[in-house]
């Protein structure tokens, strides 16, 4: 009892004894004085409670007392309380789980100091630069603290228990420096050491150090064997830490890049280049140096600068993901919007039922104020209470997203549940208690106390409060029907994406990448005859049907391209020759893949070293270069004819069909595919097989590689898998889309029809008396079954108009997410409202059914 | 639920807002405790009007957060501890600013009523 509580206890007890002494005086006995001035005084503890009312530091007290009101209120209900919880939990739960991946991946700082300053400069639009472009912009650009470039780096560890393929970069001594974290243990690399001949040394990943050497904290200065070559451990980065944040994201190690005299190169575009933007310089600032840069490069060497870009490297590694991700945000806002209407609904006709208890409380002197503290108390509990079980299924949301996500989207693995999201919640939960709760509040203490005391209780007919209900179940069904629409186009665009022939037969293929960087089978000419004995022995074990080898397989890999120039036309301009992919394909490759040959033949064991020089190309080089003309028999060369020496020309002997090469959904595009014997030197030291088999892939892969590593136990084998999980990772995250968006809809019709049906069961419970009449004066029970249908599919109608309109003006905005589907497909825009009218008149159907059924008699007498 | 008070039969139920003014108007001659305005208000009106106790302290306690009344604690002349409120300066003017309200409602009312009856 706090101070104050006993303050007011005093002055009642001291007015009690003054009335018991005034009574005494004019001659009562003391029991009569007692009993009669207690009796007078009424009872004491209500005045005391209506009293400590008026005391305005209590409203923490009393907001504690309404919630104990409000829960006790609640387990008179669970039925609703049960419902009214989960469906905000659901609408909370999944906003903080799309929040979890906004915070994660677009918000939170990359992990660098100043993230913000770092940016990446970009050759062609995205794309690598030369080694020259990046001599050239660091030696003239102002604008940067520091540059540094990287290029990807795949060694092969040996000489430890485990040999292993390792994703690895090489750096400039600048690079891990602009970044700002320092490493764990140990140090960088120095400028001299980023010099050929000086550039055996290795920084681990925290990753790397624990699983290859066990976290041994006596790590720095041991060698290791790199593809045969000696490097010395000089660093290890703390746990957390990932260079590059996008393109090379799982890389485990650091070398130097020891460019050396490449930096005179402009050809062999393969760095990415990170600059640090200077404290006084803006971004625009930088941008406008580097065009001037360019600029005058592209003046002395034509072809080689042509649209070079600045781009922050936070743009650069979420930029793909944030249309998904604002979409999916989008999408759960409006579940969470369509969950707080249905709590409306549920407690708007709770405080009809209620209204003649808030009568009571009025009368006794509860003010408006006070009434509607009460409600929010209520609705803020309920909010809470679906906040708190929000998180736990957010939780799990989480988990699920990170388990089931496509592998492409960055910093993934990082996310979980931290206090920003659970402060978003709790915000959420709040806003989400006032959202739903005021309006039943406000209905609920406005109305006219001495009315609803004189109804007693009889089922009030508030026309404003039905008005409340519709525009709440307009409203629902808007929102879902944006969702629903925001659904169908993404199913209709993975479809789509499906529909797709690759070009190749993707199922029963498995996979692999062999290298032989840690083998005695390095050098290009004993890594030929490896690859053809590894074909022979894959070949014969059982259940391979074919088997072949490339560089890089469509779709996973790389794109590797390389300028070509055709026989007998004029020669383009420098950097305007056409471009096509390339790939190095060892015989029974295209047959492996079934990309079938549609003219002349195949790459065959006869295309050896020796013979002559011949390329396939695929149909749309051949119609895009030769239109009109029998390509067979023509030629190209991958050597400029401008510089001295004689090119080498290639000969069209095959003419394949126009397959997927890198991005599932782009349109075709040159492509040729090149012995790989008369281009060994173009092969990195591994190489990618694949086996067509008879059975599952998958279950032939121990076979394979035992086969391979009889020939050679160094050889590393790394990316197992079949290439319809190949093509699924290239879809997945389209896939993943799809379905989060399916989900969110999903729940959100099941929400809007439970609203509806809740709304017309009231509406028909409410005219049950007006029913009854009618039914009594003969109508027919069609006609009610009419009445009341219409009634809910007029406020479905509206809502379906007031959602295509939405639909129209937000689905463009997730344009960049659809493919093969225009945001205002006519089939999506038809089909989805159809499908949320036919809900919606079965959610109306069974409270019409039962209104029709009433028996005039009962339903007359009931009121 | 509080029990029903015992009924009076020339007891007129307050009007509401009247309580504040009747408060007000009985502090003007001096400070007063509870209970005191309770038999001021009871016995000016020659028993007719009662201010209920579940009405008379909540507004009491309004009063004194509104800074129109000011209460302190006084030991009563049977050493008694009792809690006795005073009229402020704001208070007067409240008290003011009701009468004339009231004395307008009379008058309207009057006006109404006596040209029904003429």
């Amino acid at each position: 009892m706090s101070k104050r509580d006993r303050r007011l206890r005093e002055e009642i007890e001291s007015h009690l004894r003054m009335a018991i002494r005034d009574r005494m005086e004019r001659g009562e006995s003391a029991a009569e004085a007692e009993a009669n001035s207690r009796r007078e005084f009424g009872n004491q503890g209500l005045v005391e409670e209506v009293t400590r009312d008026m005391w305005s530091w209590t409203w923490l007290e009393q907001l504690w007392s309404d919630v104990r009101y409000g829960l006790r209120g609640m387990r008179r209900n669970p039925g609703f309380t049960a419902v009214a919880i989960l469906a905000l939990a659901l609408g909370i739960g999944a906003n903080s789980a799309i929040f979890t991946a906004v915070n994660g991946i677009l918000l939170r700082p990359l992990g660098y100091h100043d993230p913000e300053r770092l940016v990446v400069l970009l050759n062609h639009g995205t794309g690598p630069v030369a080694p020259a472009n990046f001599a050239d912009w660091k030696a003239q650009s102002r604008s940067f603290d520091n540059m540094g470039a990287a290029e990807l780096f795949g060694p092969d560890l040996t000489g430890s228990d485990r040999p292993e393929k390792l994703s690895g970069l090489r750096v400039t001594a600048d690079v891990l420096p602009l970044l700002g974290v320092p490493p764990a243990m140990g140090r960088f690399f120095t400028p001299e050491e980023d010099q050929p001949g000086r550039q055996f040394e290795v920084i681990l990943s925290y990753g790397l150090w624990q699983r290859q050497f066990g976290g041994d904290e006596n790590v720095l200065g041991r060698h290791i064997q790199l593809d045969n070559k000696t490097y010395t451990v000089i660093g290890v980065m703390p746990a957390g830490f990932q260079f590059a944040p996008f393109w090379a994201t799982h890389t485990e190690l650091w070398t130097p890049l020891a460019l050396g005299p490449r930096v005179a190169k402009r050809g062999g575009n393969s760095l990415r280049v990170f600059a640090r933007l200077r404290s006084d310089v803006t971004l625009e600032r930088a941008r406008e140096e580097f065009a001037a840069i360019t600029a005058r490069m592209e003046r002395q060497y034509p072809g080689t600068n042509r649209d070079q870009r600045v781009v922050p490297l936070k743009e650069k590694v979420v930029g793909q993901i944030r249309p998904a991700l604002l979409t999916l945000l989008c999408a759960v806002g409006f579940v969470l919007l369509i969950a707080c209407a249905n709590v409306a609904h549920m407690l708007l006709a709770r405080s009809s039922a209620r209204a003649h208890e808030v009568s009571v409380r009025a009368a006794l002197g509860a003010g408006r104020a006070r009434l509607i503290r009460q409600f929010l108390a209520e609705s803020l509990t309920l909010a809470m209470l679906g906040g708190a079980l929000g998180l736990l299924l957010a939780y799990w949301g989480v988990r699920a997203m990170v388990r089931f996500a496509p592998s492409g989207i960055p910093r993934l693995e990082t996310l979980s549940l931290d206090w920003r999201v659970a402060g978003l919640t709790l915000a959420v939960s709040f806003l989400t208690g006032i959202l739903f709760g005021l309006a039943p509040a406000l209905q609920a203490s406005g109305q006219s106390s001495a009315e609803s005391l004189k109804e007693g209780g009889r089922s009030n007919t508030g026309g404003a409060r039905q008005r409340v209900r519709g525009l709440l179940v307009i409203s629902e069904f808007a929102l879902s029907l944006i969702l629903l629409i925001g659904a169908g186009l993404m199913l209709r665009s993975f479809l789509a994406l499906q529909a797709i022939d690759p070009g190749f037969q993707q199922d029963h293929l498995l996979t692999m990448i062999l290298s032989v960087g840690g083998t005695q089978n390095a050098a290009p000419e004993r890594a030929q005859q490896f690859y053809q004995s590894a074909l022979e022995h894959v070949r014969a074990v059982p259940g391979v049907l074919s088997a072949g080898m490339t560089n890089h397989l469509p779709v996973a890999g790389d794109l590797w391209g390389l300028p070509f120039w055709v026989d007998g036309r004029p020669l383009p301009h420098p950097g305007e020759e056409p471009d096509g992919a390339f790939r190095l394909a060892l015989p029974g490759y295209l047959e492996t893949m079934k990309i079938p040959v549609v003219r002349g033949r195949s790459i065959e064991a006869r295309d050896t070293a020796t013979a002559p020089g011949v390329v396939v190309i695929n149909e749309y080089m051949a119609q895009r270069y030769w239109p009109g003309e029998d390509a067979l028999g023509k030629r190209i060369t991958l050597d400029n004819p401008s510089s001295s020496r004689v090119p080498t020309w290639l000969t069209v002997v095959g003419i394949v069909k126009n397959a997927v090469r890198y991005d599932w959904a782009a349109p075709p595009a040159e492509e040729f595919f090149l012995p790989y014997l008369q281009h060994t030197d173009a092969m990195g030291h591994y190489i990618t097989l694949v086996a067509r088999t008879k059975g599952d892939p998958a279950s032939l892969a121990p076979a394979i590689e035992s086969g391979i590593w009889q020939i050679d136990r160094n050889v590393t084998i790394s990316e197992v898998q079949t290439m319809s999980a190949v093509v699924e990772g290239a879809n997945a995250e389209a896939r993943f889309n799809m379905a989060l968006l399916a989900v969110f809809a999903t729940v959100a019709t099941l929400l809007s029809a439970v609203g509806i049906f809740g709304v017309m069961s009231y509406a028909a419970t409410r005219r049950r008396r007006e029913i009854g009449i009618r039914l009594a004066l003969g109508a027919r029970p069609t006609e009610i079954l009419q009445l009341i249908t219409g009634e809910g599919m007029l406020l479905a109608l509206c809502g379906t108009a007031a959602g295509i309109a939405g639909a129209l003006a937000l689905t463009r905005l997730m344009a960049k997410l659809l493919y093969g589907v225009s945001p205002v497909d006519p089939l999506t825009f038809i089909a989805v409202p159809l499908l949320l009218t036919t809900v919606a008149l079965a959610a109306c159907l069974v409270p019409a059914f039962r209104a029709a059924r009433t028996s005039p008699v009962t339903a007359l007498r009931q009121e | 639920m509080p029990r029903k008070p015992p009924v009076h039969p020339n007891r007129i139920e307050l009007l509401q807002g009247t309580l504040d003014l009747l408060i007000l108007q009985t502090l003007q001659w001096g400070p007063r405790h509870g209970y005191g305005i309770s038999q001021a208000i009871r016995t000016g009106s020659s028993e007719i009007l009662r201010a209920d106790t579940g009405s008379l302290y909540p507004a009491l306690h309004r009063l004194e957060r509104a800074k129109w009344i000011a209460a302190e604690w006084k030991t009563s002349e049977n050493q008694q501890r009792v809690k006795v409120y005073r009229l402020t300066a704001a208070g007067k003017k409240q008290l003011l600013a009701e009468r004339s309200r009231w004395e307008q409602l009379v008058q309207a009312m009057g006006g109404i009523l006596g040209h029904e009856q003429a």
